[in-house]
């Protein structure tokens, strides 16, 4: 395939590509900020390029720098990952005038599909379904106003850049229409430079199922089926399945020839998905394209558990020129997968992101159990990035076996030192409304507070009064006698708390606030 | 060593423990047997069930996994003097990591309920409500908008 990658990312994803790297006889290189220098990915590259400060846009999104780390070490190709520079078209395009390969598309694929409204005239001309709307070339007020009208109430109005529902705004009725504009067009200016705007009529309870697609240099597209991912927070998925408990089997295949006719529309190469919104149930549910994920996606490897394929590789395959591998009957869904996203993050205070030392990390494992990571034990959650620690991934050969086994995992797996949303994962999948596979992409939104709040009410265990207590005598046995046996509360340190670890093994700490009381 | 009694802090819930000198541990009648598993890790077994409980000492109390959740425990040996156990974080507000001052919502001297938005913060590109932990008066703001605070500052005190 290749001789040398360059992965130009952080975190699990890094790491995940790396790892296809290894078995493919691919060497890594590794770029990492300051803030990363002792992370998993660089860990385990065959060589890390310090390419600058913690903040992405002093390192990760350098573009320049990627590049000179690439073309010093002898790298032939790029990885980009998700997030960072992997949709970004300029991104691409400086890869292939250093003579790297993008394993992506190809970089005027990337603009286009970047561009809402010209991914929608292009689907809309190929004849795949769009939701309903206008996205008229005179963007004046009174221009929008009237597509606003044409549309019909309750109608969106969404940018043409960007993504993750920054500067949308549900307009119900005509009296909403002129402050929406307004306040829509200036986040899409702030957030993406661009304030243009088109119009879609809204659709009340929609879900979100996107199809992954995989093009080769020849002309021969598959699908790899669907993801269910209408449980998103503030438009963040937070979990996701498949197959979709929504999808009928004439609705599954419709849908994946409407994404293998999108890939062809677009011209595209390598791994990539279509998003759909899925209107109603049954065979008869409507569904129309939304964008195109020029990229992996985070979601993968549910798609990987049910295939078998190894989304990674097939596209270190692809971008070397390889022809896939398989015809489109040849591909299945066997048995049912659930990936759950652990964030760092506080539920029982808005969801607040947080940093910090992981003192106690350990992954669960069992049949059918996978957690893809960028952490270990005694690492530290920076504060630069996207907080999200993990991916449980589980399959199994139901839907409720794949529940209970997620669930189960979840409950396996102690992360101390910072909060996460773990506790709250178990409650979304035991929620009555997911078992039923009855939700929307607003079904968490309205749920959360509620949901939260039943996880106030929970009791405290005895266990933890009494697991405590033993560690605090274990710490002032320990403490005394000099040494720490078993069962101590002290995790491993982190190579980079030093100080941290020196504070935490002094026996008159261990004593601490108690001492003269 | 002989049998400690202690008083665990979780929160509002508050519980007094006996621990034997060979593990064995009672809170309010019920038993317990609590044993070393290796490096942070306990089985902590009564006559119904067992669990394997995890714990790690984090700034002011210990950080305990239990079947998926998380607790923050404060031990202190009972008698000891009961405001040593009162967290730090009751009446003060402070950053969970570094951030900017966008706006200070409350003024010194005002009666804020619990849940109300005293300060937000930016970091990580979001916006970062603090609210208060329960029903007070602000008696001190330290910080400014615009100011870059650090972590484990406190920003705001609630009396």
């Amino acid at each position: 395939v290749f001789s040398r990658l360059l992965v130009a990312n952080r975190g699990e994803i890094a790491v995940r590509v790396i790892r296809a790297c290894r078995e493919l006889g691919i060497e890594t290189v590794a770029v990492h900020s300051e803030a990363d220098r002792h992370a998993l990915h660089v860990r385990l590259a065959d060589r890390a390029v310090p390419i600058g400060a913690g903040p992405a846009g002093e390192s990760y999104l350098v573009i320049p720098r990627i590049i000179r780390a690439a073309l010093d070490n002898g790298a032939d190709a790029v990885h980009p990952g998700y997030g960072f520079l992997s949709e970004n078209a300029a991104f691409a395009r400086a890869c292939a005038e250093a003579g790297l390969i993008f394993v992506g598309p190809p970089a005027a694929v990337i603009a286009t599909m970047g561009s809402k409204i010209a991914a929608r005239r292009l689907m809309q001309a190929h004849g795949i379904p769009v939701v309903p709307g206008d996205a008229p070339d005179d963007q004046s007020d009174n221009s929008l106003c009237r597509a606003l009208e044409q549309v019909g109430y309750p109608a969106l109005v969404k940018p043409s850049a960007g993504g993750g529902g920054i500067g949308m705004r549900i307009v119900r009725d005509a009296g909403e229409a002129a402050p929406a504009l307004t306040g829509a067009r200036r986040e899409a200016a702030a957030a993406f430079g661009d304030p243009t705007l088109y119009i879609e009529r809204l659709v009340e309870r929609p879900r979100h199922v996107e199809i992954q697609v995989l093009a080769d240099d020849y002309g021969a597209i598959v699908h790899l089926f669907e993801r269910e991912c209408s449980l998103q927070r503030r438009h963040q998925k937070v979990v996701e399945e498949t197959p979709s408990p929504a999808l009928t089997p004439a609705l599954r295949a419709r849908m994946g020839e409407a994404a293998v006719a999108a890939a062809r529309a677009a011209e595209y190469r390598n791994a990539g998905t279509i998003e759909f919104l899925v209107d109603g149930t049954g065979d008869q549910a409507r569904f129309y394209f939304l964008e195109m994920n020029t990229r992996l996606q985070v979601e993968h490897p549910v798609t990987e558990a049910v295939t078998g394929l190894d989304l990674v590789q097939a596209q270190l395959r692809v971008a070397a020129g390889e022809p896939l591998r398989w015809a489109q009957e040849s591909l299945t869904q066997r048995g049912h997968a659930v990936e759950c996203r652990v964030y760092a993050e506080d539920p029982a205070h808005d969801f607040l992101p947080q940093a910090g030392p992981l003192l106690l990390y350990r992954e669960p494992r069992g049949p059918g159990v996978r957690v893809d990571s960028g952490f270990t034990e005694g690492g530290e959650v920076p504060v630069h990035y996207d907080p999200m620690l993990a991916k449980v991934i589980v399959h199994a050969e139901t839907r409720a076996a794949a529940i209970a086994r997620a669930s189960a995992a979840l409950r396996d797996f102690p992360i101390l030192g910072v909060r996460t949303n773990v506790p709250y994962l178990l409650a979304v999948l035991a929620h009555p409304a997911f078992d039923r596979g009855d939700v929307d992409t607003r079904f968490l939104d309205r749920e959360t507070p509620a949901i939260v709040a039943a996880m106030h009410d929970a009791p405290v265990p005895d266990a933890a009064f009494v697991a405590a207590a033993a560690a605090f005598l274990g710490d002032v046995q320990a403490g005394a006698s000099g040494r720490r046996s078993g069962g101590g509360s002290t995790a491993p340190p982190d190579p980079d708390a030093a100080d941290d670890t020196r504070r935490r093994q002094d026996p008159w700490d261990f004593a601490g606030p108690w001492i003269g009381a | 060593m002989a049998a400690a009694r202690l008083r665990g802090v979780a929160g509002t819930v508050e519980r007094e423990l006996t621990v034997a000198d060979h593990g064995d541990v009672t809170i309010a009648g019920a038993a317990y047997r609590v044993a070393p598993l290796g490096p942070g890790a306990w089985r902590v077994s009564s006559d119904h069930a067992s669990a394997s409980v995890y714990v790690v000492r984090h700034r002011n109390g210990f950080w305990v996994h239990v079947d998926g959740r998380v607790y923050v425990v404060e031990v202190a040996r009972a008698g000891a003097a009961a405001r040593r156990i009162t967290s730090v974080r009751e009446h003060a507000l402070a950053a969970p990591m570094p951030a900017t001052v966008l706006s200070v919502v409350a003024n010194v001297g005002q009666a804020v309920s619990a849940g109300e938005t005293v300060l937000i913060l930016e970091a990580m590109k979001m916006e970062l409500p603090v609210r208060a932990p329960r029903d007070g008066i602000v008696s001190a703001i330290h910080c400014r908008e615009g100011e870059l605070v650090q972590p484990g500052v406190t920003l705001v005190e609630i009396a």
